[in-house]
């Protein structure tokens, strides 16, 4: 078993010409989501859990970057989060007043709503930024402390200040995030950390992971590193708290608490820290799993109060399935795998593993 | 100790007698060294003599008490362990440090950082560094780090030209310490010496000008042993590189070093030619003890 492997896109792009190769996945997806978002906009309700399992994804793919590759603790993803979903929501709901007059409405719509994320998740790393530089120094637990620490601040900040709405929070932010953007923007933050795993970065990154101080005599900047690393986790936790801000219309300091932060930890530790793919697997299957409980309890002939308690009864199920994977399985689902590693995809025979070249990049 | 150092002009890493001092405790007193192109030097010691905390001043992991390490001309108190890697000093660890779970060739690849990035070229980052703007070349080389991770999100044509020389370099190495055949195995599987040879190998991708090995042989068997000695004197012949050399294995040293420093309790007791260091008084005090005849007399 190799430890990083190439991923079957990878290998389909290796007989892309290159100048394409950086946009191609993105030629493929793209029309792909298209007709995703057109064949399910008869189904609100599987739009807006799907919308809630990407919003997930994203932030459970762009945490693995600190936690999983990089080897940080970090327990404070929601405060980066909210950082986006305020800014991003406040932006919008002044844009939204003005409107761009030369372009059809929803037009308009989408290039506010693509300013107002970029902006969210401008702001988010600007924090990440901030938030990494002092902090990264520390190990362990004590990271963890100070990244706890950092989102429980921003959410008593939010709390208290007239321009968000306080305990009530923003209200009105303009439902912009569809279907399609959504995905895109997960299928957006996949790709670039499975690119910064195949990459020089990526490698420095996983490094510190394994050894600091030898990453650091191999010409390493580990703190830097660490720093970037944590920049670009917090940029797409701003973009996720964008998507979530513009399809909730209302955006309460109740959604960026602990328990947020430790949903994704619980995501990433269930798919295994430093699998992409495990973490998108586990994203959608924990998301998914209290509306599953609830349907499945309402197929059975419960009365909906009952089903509405297993819904509040998430956080034990999380906790009893956590411990239940630490016990079975103390690496995750799929350990540092990825997907495309398991037995069930490999190829068999030995005539199937010729050394080959990994100029492609993954994805 | 008046250090009696063989400084040539053109030594690439010169330690200037340097002291470090743990509170009360002198771990190392008046440290000199010079290692230039081509150079094979060992440095050896009983145990606790100070020989890693030696290395460890080298390599920046600590800053000297007092006294100067200088690579390539620059003065390097103060840097760390990552600048004087690209300055040109690359090391192995007494106690194996791999990246266990990667495998091996990305182990190496670790060490083969891109040697320029796409708006500021290496060189003229170091040679800024030379001119003493130690602080505007800093500014460079961590802005051209931001923009390089764009190029890796963008899969751009030099990106991809760059990922393909580094995967050739790191398959050379792999296959001139004789390990092409683990390229793909998870470093922690690796056998003990091939693990030994992986992590020079990981050093030498770095592109070091001096080498600095703590106990390369430790743990090998008397084969695998004179295999190593070989290799490490191709490696000073073909590359011109600088070696200096950690070793308990008194044959190993004896039999390829040119010039020895023996280290005891953190002062230079002797420096030479393994001749003259063999039949050093001081040396044979510290190896083996003073006899009491010796001691009345």
């Amino acid at each position: 078993m190799t430890p990083v492997t190439t991923s079957p896109v990878a290998r389909v792009l290796q007989r892309v010409p290159v100048p394409l190769r950086g946009v191609f996945p993105f030629l493929v997806a793209i029309p792909l989501l298209a007709c995703v978002h057109f064949a399910t906009s008869g189904a609100p309700f599987f739009v807006i859990l799907s919308l809630g399992v990407g919003v997930n994804v994203i932030l459970a793919v762009s945490l693995n970057i600190v936690n999983g590759m990089t080897g940080q603790f970090s327990i404070g993803h929601a405060g980066f989060m909210a950082v986006g979903a305020y800014t991003a929501g406040l932006t919008s709901t002044i844009l939204s007043e003005y409107g761009l007059s030369f372009l059809p409405g929803a037009v308009s719509d989408q290039v506010m709503f693509t300013l107002s994320l970029a902006v969210g998740g401008a702001v988010a790393a600007a924090f990440g930024f901030l938030v990494g530089l002092p902090s990264l120094r520390l190990k362990g637990d004590y990271l963890a402390i100070v990244t706890l620490g950092f989102g429980e601040i921003i959410r008593v900040i939010v709390q208290n200040t007239d321009v968000f709405g306080r305990a009530l929070g923003l209200r009105g932010v303009p439902q912009w995030t569809s279907m399609f953007s959504c995905w895109f923007i997960v299928f957006l933050t996949i790709v670039v950390a499975r690119r910064i795993a195949a990459s020089t970065h990526g490698r420095s990154l996983l490094a510190i992971r394994e050894d600091e101080v030898a990453a650091e005599a191999m010409g390493v900047n580990t703190t830097a590193y660490k720093v970037r690393s944590f920049v670009v986790a917090a940029f797409f936790a701003g973009l996720a708290g964008g998507v979530f801000a513009h399809y909730q219309s209302i955006v309460n300091p109740g959604s960026f608490t602990f328990v947020k932060s430790m949903e994704i930890v619980v995501i990433i530790v269930a798919g295994g820290l430093g699998s992409t793919t495990g973490a998108v697997v586990a994203a959608v299957f924990l998301t998914l799993l209290p509306e599953a409980l609830r349907s499945i309890f309402l197929g059975l002939g419960v009365s909906s109060e009952t089903a509405q308690l297993v819904d509040q009864a998430r956080m034990p199920i999380y906790g009893i399935l956590l411990v239940l994977i630490m016990l079975l399985r103390p690496q995750g689902l799929f350990g540092t795998r990825e997907l495309w590693d398991l037995a069930l995809f490999k190829p068999k025979g030995p005539e199937h593993f010729p050394p080959r070249p990994r100029e492609g990049g993954a994805l | 100790m008046t250090s009696a150092t063989t400084a040539s002009a053109d030594a690439i890493l010169d330690a200037k007698s340097c002291t470090m001092q743990f509170g009360g405790l002198c771990a190392l007193k008046e440290f000199s060294l010079a290692v230039g192109k081509g150079d094979l030097k060992g440095l050896i010691g009983p145990n606790g003599a100070g020989k890693t905390t030696a290395f460890n001043v080298l390599t920046g992991v600590y800053a000297p008490t007092t006294g100067d390490v200088v690579v390539d001309g620059v003065r390097m108190n103060g840097r760390l362990p990552h600048q004087i890697n690209r300055a040109g000093l690359a090391r192995t660890f007494q106690n194996i440090r791999l990246f266990k779970e990667l495998s091996a060739i990305d182990n190496v690849k670790v060490g083969c950082l891109s040697d320029a990035t796409p708006f500021f070229p290496r060189s003229k980052i170091e040679a800024l560094r030379k001119e003493g703007n130690g602080a505007l070349a800093y500014t460079f080389e961590a802005w051209g780090n931001y923009l390089d991770w764009w190029r890796a999100f963008l899969l751009t044509p030099g990106f991809l030209r760059e990922e393909a020389d580094i995967e050739e370099r790191a398959r050379t190495l792999l296959e001139v310490m004789g390990l092409a055949h683990r390229a793909e195995e998870a470093a922690r599987n690796l056998p003990y010496g091939e693990q030994r040879r992986l992590e020079i190998a990981r050093a030498l991708a770095t592109g070091p000008k001096v080498l600095l090995l703590d106990e390369p042989a430790a743990g090998m068997n008397t084969r695998e042993k004179q295999d190593l000695m070989a290799l490490i004197r191709q490696l000073r012949d073909q590359m011109g590189l600088g070696i200096l050399l950690i070793e308990h294995d008194m044959k190993l040293v004896m039999g390829i070093c040119e010039n020895i420093t023996v280290l005891d309790h953190g002062e230079t007791i002797a420096v030479g030619t393994p001749e003259e260091v063999k039949r050093d008084p001081k040396v044979i005090e510290a190896y083996l003890g003073v006899e009491s005849h010796e001691l009345r007399a």
